[in-house]
This record gives structure tokens, sequence and C-alpha cells, in this order.
């Protein structure tokens, strides 16, 4: 039993190690990541500023506990989007769904051993945007390392979340060729309720209810607000809790619409 | 009149050169180092209107720069190339009237579109009078048997479909010059003999001059009576096939119909068996043409075996290419192409 | 210039077939953009609706110049988004030899070979922003300020086309000009908000450098009366000397082009 396990392990372990290197490929993307970001946190600590021209504390936070959240949610932010869309998309158009099928594992673990790679590097590649908001934006970061820990299981518990919710979403590529306009609908739809632009205690009522029952805001909004001590640590067992619930129903879902999916495929020959 | 006109012309090209690896990467960051490649290097001939030249060479010889120079894309490094009469890349537009290029693999239709929408967009940006289109495409739809496909998108065409598509919108603006870059690769014999046939007849009725470049000889033989062959980005032959074929044509092969058995023969000096077939009888040779001849080699056998009848075949220009590509002719032109 | 214009229209007929083909694509793509602007838009009321203003823009000031620079990135995206691609679609390919083999000029070919259906959300979007402002804040629209926006909204689209036709004849050199593309076009997020609320060096880099302020900032502020001086009135010049002066740039990468054929 422990022997399968470990040989399991090893085999998507392998998978995972592909992942740096084609990333590393591409390394101007980097770089251009990098600006863009870099140029976003300007935009927003200047807006943010503007905002609280007038002093104050709006919704219980302030301009520095606001800032605080943005600049990290800006950092996190490219995590929180899809990735699935466009491979499900490429996989069709070139049609090597079947292929991937027929690999001895199981296609959605390896994909998600890829993204759990992909996440371990990403968040090594953003030091140095942390470096920066730190230097320049007044980022302060948490002393507590319990805090640290309590970001560290939600936001790949969150991650998980999203990783499962994209999957049963990039289904539709399997249905319509136009991945760009897919892809954009769900950054546009994640970018609001995920609480990256804004924490979500500043929506009125009805917006923060919409919000909670999407996904995005466990993946980006949930490990961000811990971190950045706008949930207290006493919270982070229930945020714990219903990041769980949405995990496992977001994986059960994944998979059967996954199934449906793949069956309309096969049976028109793709 | 000569419709092409290329005289000493050269295109050399600056290729940076980099070290392997990451070490590499980072000195050639700061210290650049440029390597120059002639890709053509100082050809110089002519092609009247009206002639059908086949243009010849191995990949990288330089064949598809000099495609590129004379439709104006590439800017020659030195030399002159002059197309009807003008500069291709200076007066490019007034070129591109009156040339068209079908570039082997590369579509210029658009994929999404049925072929007879994109055969009247090409139309419209050529400024083909519209009575005169019609009766065009009619003539194509017949010669190159279109008539169903016009209605489908090229995405959906086989490989031969689409070269047929090509051609057709290629020739639509009834071009005075035609390159051709891989016209027939990867089609089966008789799209091939449809798209030699048209080219043939367009060549016939309005004087259409073709440079035809390609691997397959067929097209070749069919087409040209005359082939420039470049090899490395030097011209190494210009001339008629018929000379080619005698001159160079080293190896020939000797086929003899024997009586009774055609055990061991002593063979003269410079024939090598090729194959012996004792149940059809049949002993062909293959023969040094610089060494020996065939009277030769036909009274030697004849002196062993009893021969009912022999047959010479005719020397064979795709090994005669093969030879040359492999460097082993080279020389040999050298000495004999006249100066 | 009449014949390029007729020729467009041929070319606008021949991409709608294509995109009337592919309709659920065509309804997708051409509304995928209001759900990013949307949550843009959502943002910003969310914040606004707690403050009585930005910086002395009321909310609704603060659309009109969202609206503004929102129209001016869809005449960009409708028209020109080939830029983008131009690297890896045309360059790499070799596809971009067979403009090169066609009578007309081959910056019009690229740029008319692929009207882009995506930019229609934004352009209802901006038009949408542009109502909702006016209305609200009761501007009275004389026959010569709608003339200003139209022109406003035109040299807008130019300055954007023109920024990335600079950035995209990278690809004769690099093969791939989207890295540069995107960075520079993604400056134009800050064009979203009143220039006033940044740093004075980066309303000066917006307005000389990389000039999205005049398709967004001066003329909403022009529009809705507050005084910016003769910087309302230099949009246009600035969108024809950048367009001169990318043009310039472009032949300079065609001249590599011919020179390398890479």
């Amino acid at each position: 039993m422990m022997r399968r396990l470990r040989r399991t392990l090893a085999i998507y372990g392998s998978v995972a190690s592909m992942t740096p290197k084609t990333f590393l490929a591409y390394s101007i993307w980097v770089w251009v990541e990098f600006f863009l970001q870099i140029m976003a946190m300007i935009i927003f600590v200047y807006f943010w500023r503007a905002v609280y021209a007038g002093g104050g504390a709006l919704n219980g936070l302030s301009l520095r506990q606001t800032l605080n959240y943005i600049l990290l949610a800006q950092i996190i932010l490219p995590l929180a989007q899809t990735r699935a869309v466009f491979r499900f998309g490429f996989i069709i158009r070139e049609g090597q769904l079947i292929i991937e099928l027929l690999r001895p594992l199981d296609f959605q673990a390896a994909e998600y051993a890829d993204s759990i790679a992909r996440l371990g590097l990403y968040l090594l590649l953003k030091l140095p945007l942390v470096v920066i908001a730190w230097l320049f934006f007044g980022l302060q970061l948490p002393a507590n390392p319990a805090v640290w820990g309590a970001f560290a299981v939600a936001l790949v518990l969150g991650h998980a979340v999203l990783f499962f919710f994209d999957w049963a979403y990039a289904c539709l590529a399997f249905y319509t060729t136009e991945t760009w306009g897919l892809s954009v609908v769900r950054e546009g739809v994640a970018a609001f309720f995920s609480g990256a632009l804004v924490p979500l205690a500043f929506m009125p009522g009805w917006l923060q209810g919409v919000a909670n029952a999407l996904p995005f805001a466990q993946g980006l909004y949930v490990p961000i607000s811990i971190l950045s001590g706008i949930a207290p640590l006493s919270d982070v067992p229930r945020l714990w809790l219903v990041q769980i619930i949405w995990l496992v129903s977001m994986l059960a879902a994944s998979r059967l619409i996954f199934r449906v999916a793949v069956r309309t495929v096969t049976v028109q020959g793709g | 009149m000569a419709a092409i006109e290329v005289e000493n012309l050269s295109k050399v090209f600056r290729i940076s050169k980099k070290d392997p690896g990451l070490g590499g990467a980072v000195k050639a960051l700061f210290g650049p180092r440029y390597e120059d490649k002639a890709a053509v290097n100082g050809i110089s001939f002519a092609v009247n209107a009206g002639e059908m030249v086949g243009y010849i060479g191995v990949n990288g010889a330089g064949k598809s720069t000099t495609i590129k120079m004379l439709t104006g894309i590439l800017l020659p490094t030195s030399g002159q190339a002059r197309v009807l009469g003008r500069d291709p890349h200076r007066q490019r537009v007034a070129n591109a009237r009156e040339v068209g290029v079908v570039f082997g693999q590369r579509s210029q239709l658009w994929w999404d579109l049925a072929l007879i929408e994109s055969l009247d967009l090409v139309g419209k940006i050529y400024e083909v009078e519209p009575a005169r289109y019609r009766q065009l495409l009619h003539q194509f739809s017949e010669m190159l048997e279109l008539g169903e496909l016009l209605r489908v998108p090229i995405r959906n065409m086989s490989l031969g479909q689409k070269m047929r598509a090509e051609l057709a919108a290629t020739l639509i603006h009834e071009p005075k010059v035609v390159y051709l870059d891989e016209p027939t690769i990867g089609l089966d014999l008789i799209v091939k003999e449809r798209i030699r046939e048209f080219i043939k007849q367009q060549n016939r009725e309005r004087q259409t001059t073709v440079i035809l470049t390609t691997h397959d000889l067929g097209d070749i033989e069919e087409l040209c009576r005359r082939v420039i062959i470049i090899d490395a980005g030097k011209l190494i032959y210009d001339g008629p096939i018929s000379t080619i074929k005698e001159r160079f044509g080293k190896y020939r092969e000797i086929t003899f119909e024997t009586g009774g058995r055609s055990g061991a023969v002593d063979l003269p000096p410079g024939a090598e068996p090729v194959g012996a077939d004792s149940a059809a009888r049949k002993l062909t040779l293959r023969f040094d043409r610089t060494v020996t001849t065939a009277s030769r080699v036909a009274a030697s056998v004849m002196d062993q075996i009893e021969v009912l009848d022999f047959s010479l075949a005719e020397p064979d220009l795709s090994s005669i290419i093969k030879q040359i590509y492999s460097g082993a002719l080279r020389e040999q032109i050298a000495e004999e192409m006249p100066a | 210039m009449i014949r390029y214009l007729s020729l467009y229209r041929e070319f606008l007929i021949q991409r709608f077939k294509i995109l009337m083909e592919y309709r659920v694509n065509f309804i997708i793509g051409s509304t995928s953009t209001i759900f990013v602007q949307a949550a843009g838009l959502l943002t910003i009321w969310v914040v606004m609706r707690q403050i009585p203003s930005l910086n002395g823009w009321s909310f609704d000031e603060v659309l009109m110049i969202y609206g503004l620079v929102t129209l001016a990135k869809s005449i960009n995206h409708m028209f020109a988004d080939n830029l983008w691609t131009i690297g890896w679609y045309y360059v790499r390919s070799g596809g971009f030899d067979r403009f090169l083999v066609r009578p007309i000029d081959p910056l019009f070919h690229l740029l008319a070979d692929r009207f882009c259906h995506d930019g229609i959300g934004n352009f209802l979007v901006g038009a949408a922003l542009v109502v909702k402002s006016s209305v609200s804040l009761g501007l009275v629209w004389t026959p010569l300020k709608v003339l200003y926006l139209v022109s406003a909204v035109l040299s807008g689209g130019a300055i954007f086309m023109a920024l990335n036709l600079i950035t995209a004849t990278s690809a004769f050199w690099l093969m791939e000009s989207i890295p540069v593309t995107q960075v520079i076009f993604n400056t134009h997020e800050f064009a979203k908000y009143p220039l006033s609320i940044y740093h004075k060096g980066i309303s000066l880099i917006l307005t000389w450098l990389i000039p999205y302020g005049f398709a967004s900032f001066y003329p909403a502020s022009y529009l809705l009366g507050r005084d910016v001086g003769a910087m309302a009135w230099l949009g246009p010049v600035v969108a024809a000397m950048l367009l001169a002066i990318s043009y310039r740039v472009w032949l300079v990468g065609l001249r590599h082009y011919s020179g390398t054929g890479s």
C-alpha cells in the first residue's frame, strides 16, 4: 500500500518537475508580467490614496489596511487566472484528447500536479515583487508565523477550489472554439468577485452575497484577508471549513462535467 | 525580349553567432558576433518572355532567396534584378501587379473563406476588370475542375484541392511572370498531371513566363526545356535539359534479353551488373560512359551468351541531378560549362 | 484613397461572412470584454458610493474619463488588432511575404485582413458610459461638442494604434512583439482615472511620452467644462504626429525585413 502510494507520488512528481523547465523557456513573459504588476500596483496605490484623501476609515478599514490587502491581492492575482480553458482548447484543436486520456495516469491528477508545481514556482518568482511593494509602497507583512501557516493552508485549498472550478468551466471549450472569449469572461468575473480589485467589505450586501456564492473569493479573498490581517486568526478554522466544502463539491462537479463533455466530443469523433 | 534579367545578384545574410548555454547568451548580449553567409552568390541569367525555366537546387541552395529578390520581398545585397524592365523592390507595387507567386505550402487564400470569396477578394485587390474576371473564373473552373470546390472553405480542402485553388488565385490577374515554388509537392499523379497541363496551357495561350522551383523532376521534364541549377548560392548550370542528359548522364543502363542461361559473364571494364533475373531471362548492366561505350559492352556480352534483344535506357534526369547534388559532378560541370 | 476604402469594405464583408459562420464564437467574443469592463466599473462604483469625490471628480465624471478611453481602445481593437499577432502569425510563419507580393500597401493589407469583432463589446461599454455620464450630469450636446467628441474618440483610437504600431514593428527584429506591445499598451490603465490623482511625473509621461492622457483625461475635462487650457485641443495634433512617427518606424521595420527576410 505504502509502496504503491510512493510510486504514484513519484510519477506525479516527475510530471510536476517538468513544469519549471517549460515555464522558464518563456522567461520573457515572466518579465512582462513583472512590469505589468508593478504598473498595476502604482495605479492602485494612487487610486486608493485619492479614495482615502478625506482621511479616516472606510468600512472599518484604514488606508494602510486596504493598501496592504490590495498590494498582496495584486501579487497573487495571476494565480487566480485560468489556464485550463486554453489548455483544453489546445488539446481539442490538436486532437490530443485521446492521447492524454490514454496515458497511464489520471489526466486530472496529472494536470493538478502540474498546477501545484506552478503555484510553488510562481510564489518564488513573486518574491522580488513583494520586496518592491515593501520598499516603495509600504507593504507590511505579518510577524506571526501562525498567520503565515494559516495563509499557506488557505492558499493551497483556495488554489484547489479554483483549479477544479476551472476544470469544469473549461469543458465549455469542448463545445466552442472561442477560448479567448471564454477566458476573458472568466477573468472579468473573477477579477471583481475574487476581491482582487476591492476588498469584499466595500461591497454592498447583495454583491457580497454574489461573491460568496461564487468560488473565486475562496482562491484570493480568503487567503489574502488572512495574510493582511483583515481576517483574525480566530476566524481561520471556519474559513478553512468553508474552503473544504467548496473543494469537495467542485472536485465532484468537475469530474462529472468532464465525463459528460468527453463523451459528447468522442461521440463526434474528436 | 527578356522578361527577367539577373546580373551578378547576391544576397548576404548576417547571422548572429551564439555559444551554447547561458554563458553564450550573456556573451552575445554584450558583444554580439556576426557571421556573413551568402545565400545567393553572384548569379546571372536571363529568361525570355514566354519561357518556362526550371530553377533547381537542394534545400538551402538559395532558390527561395532568389525568388524573394525577384518578387521584391528581399533587397539584393549587390547586383541587379529586373523583372519586365522594373526593379522589383523599388517598384514593388507595379511589379506585384504583373507577377504571380505560389509559395509552396503557404496558402495565400483566406483559411475560413469559401474559395469563390477568396477569389473575389483577390480579384478586387488586383483590380481585375469584372467581365474579364468572370470569363477567367469560368475558364479556370473548367481547366482545374473547381466547380464544386468554389463553395468550399480552404480549411476543408485536401492538399490537391488547395493547390488547384492556389493556382487559380495566382493566375486570375493574368500575370506576365509566374513563380511556382513546389506546385506539385505531395500530390497524386492525376492531380499533378492536371496542374502541369494547366500551367502549360497558360503559358501557351498568354505567353506567361514561368520560373519553376521544384524537387519533382517530372515537373521539370514535362514543362521546361531549360534548367538553371544552383548550389550553395552559386549558379552551376544553365542550359537545356537535353544537354545535361547527354553530357552528364555518366551512367547508362543496358538490358539484355537472354536466350538461355544467364550465368556468370565476364564484364568489360567500366560496366557492372544491376540486376539479373534468370526466370525472366533478363540481365541489366550499368556502365560508365566515360570509360566504355554501349557498343563495346553489348559486343562483349553477346560474345559470351545468347542475346535475343537488348535495350538502352535513356539517361534519367533524377539520377543525374542526384549526382550533381552530391557534388560528384561539380568539377566536371565547372570544366565543361562554357564560360 | 477611395480605392482603399472600397477595398476595406470588401475585406469587411468577407470577414463578417466568416464571423457569421461561427456565430457562437462571435457572440462570446464580442460580449466577453463587457465582463472585464464591468469588473473595473463595479470597483469604481463600489468605492465611490462611499466617498464624495475622487480628487474632486464625481462618480459620473470619472465614468466620462473611463468611457472615452474605452471608446478609443475599441477603435484600435476593432480595426488594428492584427498588430498584436504580426510576429507569431505573419512574420515567423513567412505569411508576411504574401502582403509584399500584392499590389497594395502591406500595412493596409495587414490591418484589413482581420476586423476584430472582440472590440465591439468595448465600443458598446464606452458609448454607454459616455451616455450615462452625460445624462446624469445633464450635459448639453451642442453640434460643436458632438464633433469634439467624435474627434476625441478618433484621435484617441489613433494614439492607441500608433503606439501599437511602433511596438508591433519590433516583430521584424524579435519575431515576437506581443511582450513589448503588452507593456506599453497596458499603461492606458492609468488613463482610466483622472490624471490629477497621480504623481506629477506619471501624468507628464502620460501626456508627452505615452500620450494616453489625450485619449481620456483632457477631452473629458473639456466636455465636463473643466479648464485644461490648450490641452483640450491638442489631441488631434498629438495623434497625427504620433501616427506619422509610427509610420516612419514601421517603414524602418519593413526595410529591415527586406534586408533579412526573417
